[in-house]
């Protein structure tokens, strides 16, 4: 079953085109790498994913799970079940970091019909999920991303992809600023998130994070469209070779 | 420009005070000020009056029949209640006798004016009017001590559209003493010029807040001396949301040592509203410190100004002195105008000052956006965010949800007036 399809997005910022005519299909149960060198556009696939002011498509489509996506804004997508882990997660200083987590979770609960969790129950389903990515309750006391760490900020982010239970997750460099220790904390976060039902789109630079998250599929993003996709051992040729070969086989 | 200055106002004040006072020679030395100030005027450049001036304004000198609600803000505080600017005893709570008021005469308190020798206060309209006008001055009197666990509400109610009222009030604090003070600015006044004296003996510590919320067509002028002697403490937070035109402007006189004065504030416009925090804080001698922070959030057509100055004499080594505004826009429309000003004499001193002013920051919106929250929602937890911040570092925790609830109702009005 498909959840994601894009068909041949086009989109231009300041009047730059930067996505010409991409398209990705994704299955339940996937997982998806994006490769690409700097400035082949795959921030701009995440924000336009995601809904941002200004990343509207001039052409193409974006269906999930059938429902067309183009008219939506960022939050009704999240509550469709879309979810973006920022390469740059946005500081909220003055907004607590446990209020924050309980809005979205609750907002996400009522847009399912589910029931809202008190907020005793919350907490500890909060401590539960928390524990798991070794985030401890002082860094909860604080403001939002607030004079985190960037290992902190990037854990951060899986801890509100494990409270929403997306039914697709794009991960937007998930790696960068990362050590080994908290990239291992943050795969596992990831990988025990992972089931039948759901995807994850990986946007990286570098195949170290997918020795962690193994991908089913690898695409190669060059100038805002995707020149080549495969298993997993493309990447590992990626990362033997450089990119080159293939712009320069594309070309 | 064409200039339209009646200025009717103060010859309708010099009869009123002639017939009704015609015996008390002291009033007339405050008969001097003629016009309001005028936009040449370097303390009101941002304030204009045109508008106040215009208005036909006659002191109020009747004796109010209605009755009032008293809104409560803290259940066992304790209530004094001014109506029209007079004191009302009988309305009031009843006090504890370590607590008096009495009334007092100009010459009680012009020692304390004196001090604040300085142009704009001398001819300052609040301090002329008030003091030639006021029907009595009463004196609360903190006996020395006392560590005050009920807040006091002061209440400042009444007035009609063409009147002005004229409430003042002399809070003295004894040494040793632990004061939490209310102020309500409620009225219908045309002109509501509040003047307050505040005299912080040694060691005292006295927090007052402040919350300006005339109705619709009012202008407020308030205007509060304070003296802080040794090791005493002044914390003001003042929060602007009603009124026409609001100016809440202080003097604050650091006079003994180791003493610390916080004259912070919030100001949130809406419609045609002009909102003024204007401080200015004396350090007169060595080891103080002050602060003069103010946040506000402007929509539509609103304006707002934070005037703040900090002089530093010669003597007062080791002074440290902050001040910062931050403004959020709502709306092109609107304008923030920001006037820090450092005048400083010593040379060890750590002084610092800061404006800002902007939209609210789209990249925070979209972040909380992209978490299933909704962007007018969004746009709420933000402006709250912003507030909180001020609120926690401003005032006792006991009275922060108090606060933050007064400041609740304004900001949904100004976020459902920019989606209409």
């Amino acid at each position: 079953m498909p959840i994601l399809e894009i068909k041949n997005a086009e989109l231009s910022i300041d009047n730059k085109k930067i996505l010409k005519g991409l398209s990705l299909n994704v299955n339940e149960g996937e997982t998806h790498a994006i490769m690409g060198p700097n400035g082949s556009g795959k921030s701009t696939l995440s924000y336009m994913l995601a809904g941002r002011d200004g990343y509207e498509l001039d052409n193409g489509n974006i269906t999930f799970d059938n429902i067309d996506l183009t008219p939506l804004s960022p939050d009704e997508r999240s509550n469709l079940g879309l979810f973006l882990a920022f390469q740059y997660p946005v500081e909220l200083p003055g907004v607590s970091s446990t209020n924050f987590l309980r809005e979205i979770f609750n907002s996400r609960k009522k847009y399912l019909g589910e029931n809202e969790l008190s907020h005793l129950d919350f907490i500890k389903h909060l401590r539960k999920v928390a524990e798991n990515l070794s985030i401890k309750d002082e860094m909860l006391k604080r403001y939002v991303n607030f004079g985190f760490s960037g290992g902190e900020k990037k854990r951060f982010e899986i801890l509100q992809m494990a409270l929403l239970n997306p039914k697709i997750s794009v991960l937007d460099e998930t790696d960068s600023g990362l050590d080994v220790d908290a990239l291992k904390i943050v795969s596992e976060g990831v990988n025990n998130l992972k089931d039948k039902k759901n995807a994850v789109i990986v946007i990286t630079h570098y195949q170290r994070l997918l020795d962690y998250i193994k991908p089913d599929i690898v695409h190669i993003m060059s100038d805002g469209k995707i020149i080549k996709s495969g298993d997993a051992d493309l990447a590992l040729y990626v990362e033997k070779n450089g990119y080159s070969e293939i712009l320069n086989e594309k070309s | 420009m064409k200039k339209v200055r009646n200025d009717q106002f103060f010859s309708n004040l010099e009869k009123f005070v002639n017939k009704v006072y015609p015996n008390q020679p002291q009033r007339q030395p405050y008969l001097n000020l003629k016009s309001w100030p005028s936009p040449k005027d370097e303390a009101w450049k941002f304030s204009r009056l045109g508008k106040l001036a215009r208005k036909n304004i006659l002191p109020l000198n009747l004796e109010n029949q209605k009755d009032f609600n008293i809104n409560k803000l803290i259940k066992d505080s304790i209530s004094l209640i001014f109506i029209n600017g007079k004191f009302k005893k009988n309305t009031s709570d009843k006090l504890l006798s370590e607590i008096v008021i009495e009334e007092v005469q100009i010459k009680d308190f012009k020692e304390i004016i004196n001090k604040f020798d300085n142009l704009s206060v001398k001819n300052h309209p609040t301090l002329n009017s008030t003091l030639s006008c006021s029907q009595k001055f009463f004196k609360i009197k903190f006996k020395n001590g006392i560590k005050f666990y009920k807040p006091i509400e002061i209440f400042n109610l009444g007035g009609t559209e063409n009147t002005s009222i004229h409430p003042f009030i002399f809070i003295d604090l004894g040494k040793n003493t632990d004061v939490q003070i209310f102020q309500h600015y409620s009225t219908y006044a045309g002109l509501l010029a509040p003047f307050e004296i505040i005299n912080l003996s040694e060691n005292s510590n006295l927090e007052i807040i402040k919350i300006y919320d005339d109705k619709i067509n009012s202008h407020n002028m308030s205007l509060t001396l304070s003296v802080i002697n040794e090791e005493a403490n002044l914390r003001s937070f003042a929060l602007l949301k009603g009124g026409e035109f609001t100016r809440s402007e202080m003097h604050t006189l650091l006079e003994g040592e180791n003493s610390k004065a916080d004259i912070n504030g919030i100001y949130l416009s809406s419609g045609n509203q002009h909102h003024d925090l204007t401080s200015c804080v004396y350090h007169n001698v060595p080891n103080c410190k002050s602060s003069q922070i103010v946040k506000g959030v402007l929509g539509e057509e609103s304006t707002a100004v934070f005037q703040g100055k900090v002089r530093v004499e010669k003597l007062a080594q080791k002074t440290e002195a902050k001040q910062m505004s931050r403004a959020i826009m709502l709306s092109d429309k609107a304008v923030s105008n920001s006037k820090p000003e450092l005048e400083i004499y010593a040379d060890d001193v750590i002084c610092g000052h800061g404006a800002t002013v902007g939209e609210l920051d789209e990249d925070q919106i979209f972040y909380l956006s992209s978490r299933g929250i909704s962007k007018q929602k969004a746009k709420v937890i933000l402006i709250d965010a912003f507030l909180n911040e001020m609120i926690s570092l401003s005032i006792s925790d006991k009275f922060h949800n108090i606060i933050y609830n007064e400041t609740k109702t304004k900001i949904n009005k100004l976020l459902a007036n920019e989606y209409e």
